[in-house]
């Protein structure tokens, strides 16, 4: 029985309480019809059939991810995401790939803080292949001992091949830096040590613990007929055992009363900069003035961004704030801000790689003087408007092809609903420049900064 | 004449000049367009002493164009909801635009402004040079990039056109004047040896009234010619690049190989697949790493360009390992040349490789990318529609007779690059 979810967030009811701003018509983001319904074993399930598509792409998205691991097994989230691939009893090591590959499907997976996701597309007429693998792994994966040691080292690469970057070694300083209690401090690869040290055992405790229908999500999207799948879902999953524990983080992180900083060296070739400053979570009511703020400095909101990619791209935005005030002078050669939306308080950050000859010193300053304008003087009524068409144009396209639309309602589920989405979209539209700047002078207070500099060991070569 | 509603069958249109209009349906349901100029525009064309030329021109192309300065034409992309890429490659220089359907005639005209009338902004030009000198660093210390630079230098003789990453030297660029840039473009932003290919909603005629009417007015109707030094044996089989403090030592084998339009092609196209080349299912993927448990990733590509080729295994994996890992790579490389492939396993990959053409059917912008490939490597229109029928009839002796041409070890150079030395 398709239901629908009832999600009202508090920032939505600040919205209305505030009720001064003209009426007018509720804008919607255009994706298919969904089709919502949740099994007795507590697993939900959305169906998103689009009847011309040639693919099918079925995801699995956990609530499970780096947040609930903790000292000694971090990293276990990644792990256990990499041992669902290998074995079952139905599945033997190697079987999943083959089943899917051999009818020219994709698969792969992913892991954050808040969330581990599975996903397979595949050419629609194979639409039983992945339902058959993820009903059977969400409770059955075997995670062997000889699997697990072999896969050690896999995961160990994985790591290394981060670290080769700057980059990595800086953010995971960062947020090592900013979090003291709660579990966004470590990197959701997991530490060093804790790779080398987790058992087998240990690993297949957290696997039984949390991954189960309780914390999941099933998506399919794409060319497919409803009835049909929906009943071949409740087939296959509903035999399945409701487990899953609790994945709510307990630890509360205590407020920060004064700058952090750190300063890391490196092979590398030019001086890094980044610098965060604490942002409430996901459901605070100020999150859609903190997305204006993103798009403001750093060009583009990480949940609307157009073009043909499953999100935030990789291109310049010259008329950011950031980018005209580092990157147009000399100052940087890339410069931009990153704000990801989280369950629980996390970081808004500013990432800057300098320009040859510029000091971290004076890359800072100018960072901070670009925030600090921010807060003084707020944003155009120019720019308020230029940030309500890309957002506008952003989720105009958003839901192009099977596998982006299971992405993208996967990450809305698991962030909170489908309908969250318009919610949110409603909320940035709606965002007035006098709560822009009152956001950011709230963020960017000097109290709450976290900044880390990376000075590359032998500077600039040219070989 | 009969238009094509199927986004396999790309159709060749009209010639403006030498270009090449093509126009391939969108797919079903799809609400975006994408539409890419490709032309003689690579780094193989950079003036002796100003390489980096074609990069710097393919990055500055889509900054600030026509009337519009760099904020004014991202401003227009944003209002429209588009946006514009760009690619450098040694052959060609290629700038793609995305965007509604709904508007794709005046997207259209953003593109032509684009690859028509760049500006060359002189504080572009400086920002442009600032940050392709700090790639130029990254390609020198990191190890993916440095052992890709020290591969194909090794391979390659002077003067080819594969040899370089395109990015130039630090004086190179320094030296391009921004009367270089322009003239550089007018040479190879050109009609002629150029394609326009268009994924619209819309059918032929309108396509080619638009093309005629927004892209008629080259300054250059020739297309330059790539010039192609033979290669010969490398005289280095290996190279060793210690970078201390790194985690991560890369891996590198490869070699020269065919032209996208060699008859051996498809079955070259299935040996790479079985080496490495397909994901999940590849020799190199399952001993390295599902077996093996020694790397993160180990995989295999071939580049069959326009006029020839390359081909490169690759693994990255700690500096304690790389001593396992290589001699597995080289033994792969190896039986895929002296022993025949199984039925059994050719299938399976083969069937794979045919089943994953509607995944590409899912968006505008995954079937565009199948256009493109057709219509810059002057392939037949039903190329897509033909290609499940070329891997069928590819046998297993035929994989090994491409492999021997098309990814020969015995003619290959081997790179280590990352922490060689520090552990």
């Amino acid at each position: 029985m398709a239901t629908t979810e009832a999600d009202d967030t508090g920032w939505m009811r600040v919205i209305r309480e505030r009720g001064s701003r003209p009426p007018m018509a509720l804008p919607t983001v255009p994706r298919p019809r969904l089709t919502k319904f949740a099994l007795p074993n507590g697993l939900s399930v959305v169906l998103a059939p689009e009847p011309l598509s040639p693919t099918t792409s079925v995801w699995v998205w956990y609530r499970v991810g780096s947040k609930n691991e903790w000292p000694g097994i971090t990293g276990a989230s990644h792990w256990v995401e990499h041992m669902l691939f290998e074995g079952s009893p139905r599945y033997k090591k190697g079987d999943i790939d083959r089943a899917v590959v051999s009818v020219g499907g994709e698969l792969n997976a992913f892991t954050d803080t808040d969330f581990t996701a599975y996903f397979t597309t595949v050419p629609r007429e194979h639409l039983s292949v992945p339902l058959d693998i993820e009903s059977d792994r969400m409770t059955r994966a075997l995670i062997a001992d000889d699997e697990v040691a072999r896969e050690r080292t896999v995961i160990h690469s994985e790591r290394e091949g981060n670290e080769n970057w700057p980059e990595f070694r800086v953010e995971e300083e960062l947020y090592q830096l900013a979090f003291r209690v709660h579990p966004y401090r470590w990197d959701a690869l997991g530490r060093r040590e804790d790779i080398e040290r987790m058992t087998a055992e240990e690993l297949r405790g957290y696997y039984r613990r949390f991954y189960g229908t309780r914390n999941a999500i099933l998506v399919v999207a794409g060319g497919f007929d409803l009835a049909a799948t929906s009943a071949d879902v409740r087939h296959r999953f509903s035999p399945l055992p409701a487990t899953g524990d609790d994945v709510r983080v307990a630890e509360v992180e205590p407020d920060q009363r004064g700058e952090r900083r750190a300063e890391l060296s490196g092979p590398g070739t030019t001086p890094y900069l980044q610098v965060g400053w604490r942002s409430p979570a996901l459901h605070d009511p100020t999150t859609p003035a903190t997305m204006v703020l993103d798009t403001l400095l750093g060009g583009e909101s990480r949940l609307f961004a157009a073009g043909p990619g499953w999100g935030r791209g990789a291109r310049e935005h010259p008329s950011a704030r950031l980018y005209r005030a580092l990157v147009d002078p000399g100052l940087a050669v890339r410069a931009t801000s990153e704000w990801r939306p989280r369950e629980y308080p996390s970081l808004f950050t500013v990432q800057a790689l300098a320009a040859r000859g510029v000091s971290l010193d004076r890359l800072e300053a100018k960072v901070e003087e670009v925030v600090d304008r921010l807060a003084r003087t707020g944003p155009t009524a120019k720019e308020m408007e230029d940030v309500r068409t890309k957002v506008r144009r952003g989720a105009a396209l958003s839901y192009e092809g099977a596998s982006r639309t299971g992405f993208r309602l996967g990450y809305f589920s698991v962030l909170r609903s489908p309908e969250f989405e318009d919610k949110i979209y409603r909320a940035v539209l709606r965002t007035t420049a006098a709560e822009v700047k009152l956001r950011a002078r709230e963020l960017f207070r000097p109290a709450q900064r976290v900044v880390v500099r990376y000075e590359p060991i032998g500077g600039d070569r040219d070989e | 004449m009969s238009e094509s509603s199927n986004p396999l069958e790309i159709e060749y249109g009209i010639e403006l000049d030498g270009l090449r209009v093509v126009r391939q349906a969108s797919p079903a349901g799809a609400a975006s367009f994408s539409a890419s100029y490709v032309g003689p525009a690579g780094w193989g064309f950079d003036p002796s002493g100003l390489e980096g030329t074609a990069r710097l021109v393919n990055q500055l192309i889509t900054s600030a164009a026509g009337a519009r300065d760099r904020v004014e034409l991202a401003r227009a992309l944003d209002r429209a909801g588009a946006t514009l890429s760009r690619q450098s490659a040694p052959e060609s220089g290629e700038v793609t635009i995305w965007g509604p359907a709904t508007g794709w005639e005046r997207l259209l005209g953003i593109l032509a402004d684009v690859v028509l009338r760049p500006r060359f902004d002189p504080s572009d030009v400086a920002r442009a040079r600032r940050q392709i000198r700090e790639v130029q660093l990254r390609e020198a210390t990191q190890p993916a990039n440095r052992a890709e630079r020290e591969l194909w230098r090794t391979v390659f003789p002077d003067g080819h056109p594969y040899r370089e990453s395109g990015l130039g030297s630090a004086t190179s660029v320094d030296r391009i004047a921004r009367a270089d840039l322009v003239r550089f473009h007018r040479r190879h932003y050109t009609s002629g040896d150029a394609v326009l290919v268009v994924t619209a909603p819309a059918r032929r005629p309108a396509v080619e009234r638009a093309a005629r009417r927004l892209f008629g007015t080259f300054a250059e109707t020739r297309g330059p010619r790539l010039a192609l030094p033979k290669v010969r044996a490398p005289a280095v089989a290996t190279r060793s690049v210690d970078l201390p403090g790194r985690s991560q030592v890369e891996v590198r084998v490869g070699g020269a190989s065919i032209a996208r339009s060699a008859p051996e092609y498809p079955a070259a196209a299935l040996a790479n697949e079985i080496l490495g080349g397909r994901p999940l299912l590849s020799r190199l993927f399952q001993r390295v790493r599902e077996h093996g448990g020694l790397a993160y990733h180990a995989s295999s590509s071939l580049e069959a360009m326009r006029f020839a080729g390359h081909w490169e295994v690759q693994a990255g994996t700690g500096a304690d390992r790389y001593r396992k890992v290589l001699p597995m790579l080289r033994e792969e490389l190896d039986r895929l040349r002296t022993d025949t492939v199984g039925a059994r396993e050719l299938a399976a990959i083969r069937e794979s490789a045919i089943g994953e053409i509607p995944l590409a059917l899912e968006s505008t912008s995954d079937a565009h990318e199948l256009a493109v490939d057709v219509a810059y490597h002057r392939l037949a229109g039903d190329y897509w529609l033909r290609w499940p029928a070329a891997l069928r009839a590819v046998r297993p002796v035929d994989v090994r007779e491409a492999a021997e041409v098309a990814i020969d070890r015995r003619s290959s150079v081997t790179v280590l690059a990352g922490p060689l030395g520090s552990r």
